[in-house]
């Protein structure tokens, strides 16, 4: 039988201001689905903090959807008074002592954070797999030997088996977005500068976003619209027109389609299930135009993100050092204290980024890879503004594959891994509005597509997704309720 | 470019400060040729050199100041809530000079 929980923001929100159920019902019950989960979606569970503030949330508000609504939180966002760790052993111990500003936005409209959920280490991972928790897996797969994505894997791992119906996210490449074609959920990155970050640890902040999982694209409007907003605490954050996230409707748009990275898509189901979208989007009345677009250009997308934030997140990470912050250890020289900290501290997979972001930074190196690697950043952003010229959106399937075995393995000179595979972090190089939305199955694995607008226009953006939503029927979709038309 | 050896990730790490055992040196290895390798598509776009590094998405123009108002600080109890020795209300530091 279908629980409250298992429907979204709107539906719980409904239940509330009937009285069918209260904020505390809602706590536990999501409480029971976290400690039954498993695939290793927690950090930790805010079980005592929950239930006290749930209790006194007695008298629902008809107008605040996020009323006595709970949700999870990636852990490297700071929360007052709980362990924040970043999955990273370099940081066990350490108690932030304010709220990110998203926390502090969600508590203001009385949401209920019940946990804070698993990653790869310091955000920098795209498997669910390099967290100091161990391995976080797809809870679409009972064998649990797919990956689930990453590195916000545990907030998609919560949405998706229906114990919260949002939870929050970061998104330096693709690591809301892409684990979200995973589980069958809407992943959405507003544009930089959107939402604050302020509390968010930084991993490589020229392309770092706050981004979350929800099950509609409904209710991923409605947290734009919260979490929005200038903030004094973060000079990257802009205060934009009130109505950027209002549905657009019955409206013509012109949306491209980047024929090299179709072509570099092997899987029929994944194609297939596309250009089907495609044709139901012009019966809504758009024009959808598949074009040419730099192949050069695209093989760049991985080297590229790769140099920039390897070498962003060695130089932001040089704080964690067992002095600062972390755990300490014995040494005769402060020097030894940092090797004895950072060594222990520090999974194989970070240290070799770092390794990487110093080696890219050196003075003989920066001319022809970090500076060069901006560069080609700046002339990826020049063709998409091309692109843009002439049209509204481009539109794409988020990924190649269904969730990938953990053991799988990908080949990384192919067109399918460096452009299909990688091709999310264009929105991160540009700061775009970026959506991933449910699109079809290959057997019981989820997989989606992306729509992707210009800056500042979430309220296209939204819509478009909203169009493709309407015509896959995949709204809702959980481990629990594979929404309306499946 | 620095020709990418075993010695010269080593001295990196060591600067980076920490160290790798050699079976991770030797996986780093194998990950630097793949990416040297993708670098080169880089190289290889033309004009690659005649546009301007970017680094951000897009410029943003902060066009006011804050008004000057007074904030509370950390209380001292708060500052040495992270801190793993505490002695008298200050923060412990191991002696490391001397």
């Amino acid at each position: 039988m279908k629980h409250v929980l298992d429907g979204t923001i709107h539906t719980i929100h409904a239940a509330l201001v009937r009285q069918e159920i209260t904020p505390l019902d809602l706590v536990l019950e999501a409480i029971q689905r976290a400690k039954a989960n498993p695939n290793n979606a927690f950090e930790r569970l805010l079980e005592d903090e929950a239930i006290a503030f749930a209790k006194t949330l007695t008298k629902p508000e008809e107008d605040n959807v996020f009323w006595g609504i709970p949700y999870a939180l990636k852990d490297n966002f700071s929360t007052k008074g709980h362990e924040t760790t970043a999955g990273s052993n370099s940081l066990n111990g350490y108690v932030p002592l304010y709220d990110a500003t998203v926390v502090k936005r969600l508590k203001d409209v009385k949401a209920i954070l019940i946990g804070k959920t698993t990653l790869d280490e310091l955000a920098m991972g795209g498997t669910g797999m390099t967290g100091h928790q161990g391995i976080q897996t797809n809870p679409y797969d009972a064998s649990r030997s797919r990956q689930v994505g990453g590195s916000s894997s545990g907030s998609a791992i919560v949405v998706a088996d229906a114990i919260v119906p949002f939870a929050i996210g970061s998104d330096t490449g693709d690591s809301v977005r892409k684990p979200a074609s995973y589980t069958g959920l809407v992943g959405f990155k507003p544009t930089w500068g959107r939402v604050s970050r302020f509390g968010l640890f930084p991993f490589a902040p020229s392309l770092d976003h706050v981004a979350f999982f929800t099950r509609s694209v409904e209710d991923a409007r409605a947290l734009t619209l919260v979490l929005s907003g200038k903030d004094d605490e973060d000079a990257t954050s802009r205060d934009l027109p009130i109505d950027f996230v209002q549905p657009i409707r019955h409206t013509t748009q012109k949306i491209a389609v980047l024929k090299p990275v179709l072509d570099s898509i092997s899987n029929a189901t994944i194609k297939q299930r596309f250009l089907a979208s495609i044709d139901a989007l012009k019966q809504r009345g758009h024009h959808v135009d598949i074009i040419d677009f730099p192949l050069n250009l695209l093989q760049a997308i991985y080297p590229t993100y790769m140099t920039i934030s390897c070498a962003e997140a060695t130089s932001n990470n040089a704080n964690l050092d067992g002095i600062k912050f972390g755990p300490s250890y014995e040494g005769k020289t402060y020097q030894d204290v940092m090797i004895q900290a950072r060594t222990h501290g520090f999974s194989e997979l970070i240290k070799r980024r770092f390794v990487i972001g110093s080696f890219v930074l050196m003075r003989e190196n920066q001319d022809v890879l970090f500076l060069r690697a901006q560069r080609v950043r700046r002339k990826i952003v020049h063709a998409l503004n091309d692109v843009y010229a002439s049209f509204d959106a481009i539109y794409l399937p988020a990924a190649p594959t269904v969730a990938p075995l953990l053991k799988g393995s990908s080949d990384r000179l192919s067109n399918e891994y460096l452009i299909a595979d990688s091709h999310l972090a264009l929105g991160n190089f540009a700061g775009l509005p970026s959506i991933t939305i449910p699109l079809g199955f290959e057997g019981d694995l989820p997989f989606g597509g992306n729509v992707m607008t210009r800056k500042d226009e979430e309220a296209l953006c939204l819509s478009l997704a909203q169009d493709v939503e309407g015509w896959s029927g995949l709204h809702n979709l959980s481990t629990r309720y594979r929404g309306t038309s499946v | 470019m620095k020709k990418v050896t075993r010695d010269v990730l080593k001295d990196a790490s060591l600067r980076l400060m920490f160290t790798m055992t050699e079976e991770q040196y030797d996986v780093l290895l194998d990950e630097f040729s793949i990416l040297i390798q993708q670098m080169e598509l880089i190289g290889a776009i033309p004009g690659i050199d005649d546009v301007e590094p970017m680094t951000f998405p897009f410029d943003v123009t902060v066009s006011a100041l804050r008004e000057d108002v007074p904030t509370t600080p950390l209380s001292q109890e708060d500052v040495v809530k992270n801190a793993g020795s505490v002695l008298n209300g200050e923060i412990k530091l191991p002696k490391v000079v001397g």
